[in-house]
């Protein structure tokens, strides 16, 4: 017999709710805006509360992309699903995640409860304002502009439906107030729908983190660590044995750190490409006398993957 | 070193340090080992991305600095070392011949002569400016003893190139494997599958 139910929802759980370490007991939280905070904690809980469907339009760069979008909470569970009209033509589809399965990045989204308490998590990394906001996709909405207070992460501009809290467009603000990536919904009608699409060539189940089984002492195994990350981030999933991979969020930016151990030695340097507020960041090196290739992929500058590939180190 | 000392290094490398920064820095870099060996790794890495000289920043850096590592030389001469090797290390950040950030081998042709072969300590620019504090930060050996004679070659335009390329081959590797992450733990739903170029079964 495999593992009961009860097993299985625990593992949900573990991955799920891991621990944020976000949010330092501050006394106050000064120049928290508590209801941008209440908008975003209400941003946050909308994708479990609501089903909808549109077109959505992704500009970044001179790049324009448009898909189409549907999200349904069926009962105990939601299942989405986004297809590109244009490019690839690929289609990714999320089937049945529990709605008690609230990751890391959601959390720290959901601090407004705690702010009395002078928990301020996300409220110390970025100033939060709002106002009213323009008509999306035929819906009234509010602005939230979010600023960072470091220069380790991106502002954004968040626009949230009226009625139902649901984030209708974001744009990405780099330095020098510079748009770096636009998405909105074009159209959005609130029913369950998943409309027939033209044909689809390729069909990605997106992934799920594994529920954490090993114990600490499989983390105590993995051979590298990071060891500076901006204030704020915490880790997105559990490295496992050998684990390639470790992702950071703050609640809104994310990034993700590759290792490769090389077979070779490699002249020591960095690369880095952009495309639209995503930026790749490689970096050969010796790391403690092995030559190694460290990666950073994500929504951040490019100093912030330079600094964190930085801190790279041998666990032992 | 502490955060607000980090932001001020990371601005000054990016040119968009004011006064108050530079200031900051500055005044902590005499003491400041740990600041002195970040500073320079922050800056050799640099310059094989933008080929960029920190000399063409507004503000009179080398001076300043030479000021203040005088400073600490004179107490570094005092306690017996070599005047011109303390100098070299921390004046060779701005020295951004990219040949700096050259440091191993690739593919079995051997670079050389990494030690500060120049010299003199007075240069702020020396072609084989050694790389030994990017080394040793870096956490490896020295490397001084593994390399033949041949000349220490600038770094190419073609490593920048090459790493670019690496840069961008990455992407397309970890792309999707970011963007699992992106779609759970922000709050844009699985749009962040659409930043990643090739979508893979």
């Amino acid at each position: 017999m495999g593992i009961t139910v009860v097993q299985a929802a625990r593992s949900w759980l573990f991955i799920c709710l891991a621990a944020t370490g976000a949010g330092a007991a501050a006394a106050t939280c000064p120049g928290a805006d508590s209801e941008a905070l209440a908008w975003l904690d209400r941003m946050s809980r909308s994708i479990n509360q609501v089903s909808y469907h549109g077109v959505v339009t992704l500009q970044r760069g001179g790049d324009l992309q448009v898909m189409q979008i549907s999200h349904a909470v069926d009962g105990d569970s939601t299942r989405e699903r986004l297809t590109q009209l244009t490019g690839q033509g690929a289609q990714v589809v999320r089937a049945d995640h529990p709605l008690s399965c609230i990751h890391p990045g959601h959390r720290l989204l959901r601090v407004s409860a705690e702010l009395q308490a002078g928990r301020c998590g996300i409220a110390e990394y970025y100033r939060f304002s709002v106002g009213d906001g323009e008509r999306v996709a035929g819906r009234k909405a509010v602005r939230v502009r979010v600023d960072p207070r470091d220069m380790y992460r991106y502002g954004y501009v968040l626009e949230l439906d009226r009625e139902t809290g649901l984030l209708l467009k974001t744009e990405t603000i780099g330095r020098g107030n510079r748009s770096l990536e636009k998405f909105q919904f074009a159209n959005l009608a609130f029913d369950e729908q998943f409309p027939d699409t033209t044909e689809v060539n390729v069909v990605h189940q997106a992934q799920h983190p594994a529920p954490a089984g090993p114990s600490p002492d499989a983390l105590a195994a993995s051979s590298w660590g990071v060891h500076w990350v901006p204030m704020g981030f915490t880790m997105t999933d559990t490295p496992r044995d050998r684990l390639l991979r470790r992702t950071y969020t703050d609640g809104l930016a994310v990034f993700s750190v590759f290792l490769e151990q090389l077979d070779r030695e490699i002249r020591a340097g960095e690369g880095v490409v952009r495309d639209g507020s995503t930026v790749s960041y490689t970096r050969g090196m010796q790391l403690e006398g092995r030559p190694v290739l460290v990666t950073v992929i994500g929504e951040v500058p490019i100093n912030t993957a330079r600094m964190v590939a930085d801190s790279v180190r041998w666990a032992r | 070193m502490s955060e607000r000392m980090r932001e001020s290094l990371s601005a000054l490398l990016d040119d968009e340090a004011d006064e108050l920064e530079l200031q900051r820095v500055l005044s902590r870099i005499g003491d400041d080992q740990e600041l002195r060996q970040t500073w320079f790794r922050y800056a050799a890495a640099r310059s094989v991305v933008s080929g960029h000289r920190l000399d063409h920043l507004n503000l009179d850096i080398s001076g300043r600095v030479r000021d203040a590592i005088a400073g600490e030389e004179a107490a570094t001469i005092a306690a017996g070392a070599r005047p011109g090797q303390r100098l070299l290390r921390p004046l060779a950040s701005f020295a951004i011949a990219a040949s700096v950030a050259a440091v191993v081998v690739l593919g079995g042709q051997q670079l050389a002569g990494l030690e500060g072969a120049s010299g003199d300590g007075g240069q702020a620019v020396a072609g084989s400016v050694s790389p030994v504090g990017l080394v040793n930060s870096l956490g490896a050996t020295s490397v001084q003893a593994s390399y033949g004679t041949q000349p220490l070659p600038v770094l190419q335009p073609a490593t920048r190139t090459a790493y670019q390329e690496l840069a961008r081959q990455r992407m397309r590797k970890y792309g999707q494997e970011h963007a699992e992450q992106a779609a759970l733990n922000s709050p844009h739903g699985l749009i962040p599958f659409a930043r990643v170029p090739e979508i893979r079964e």
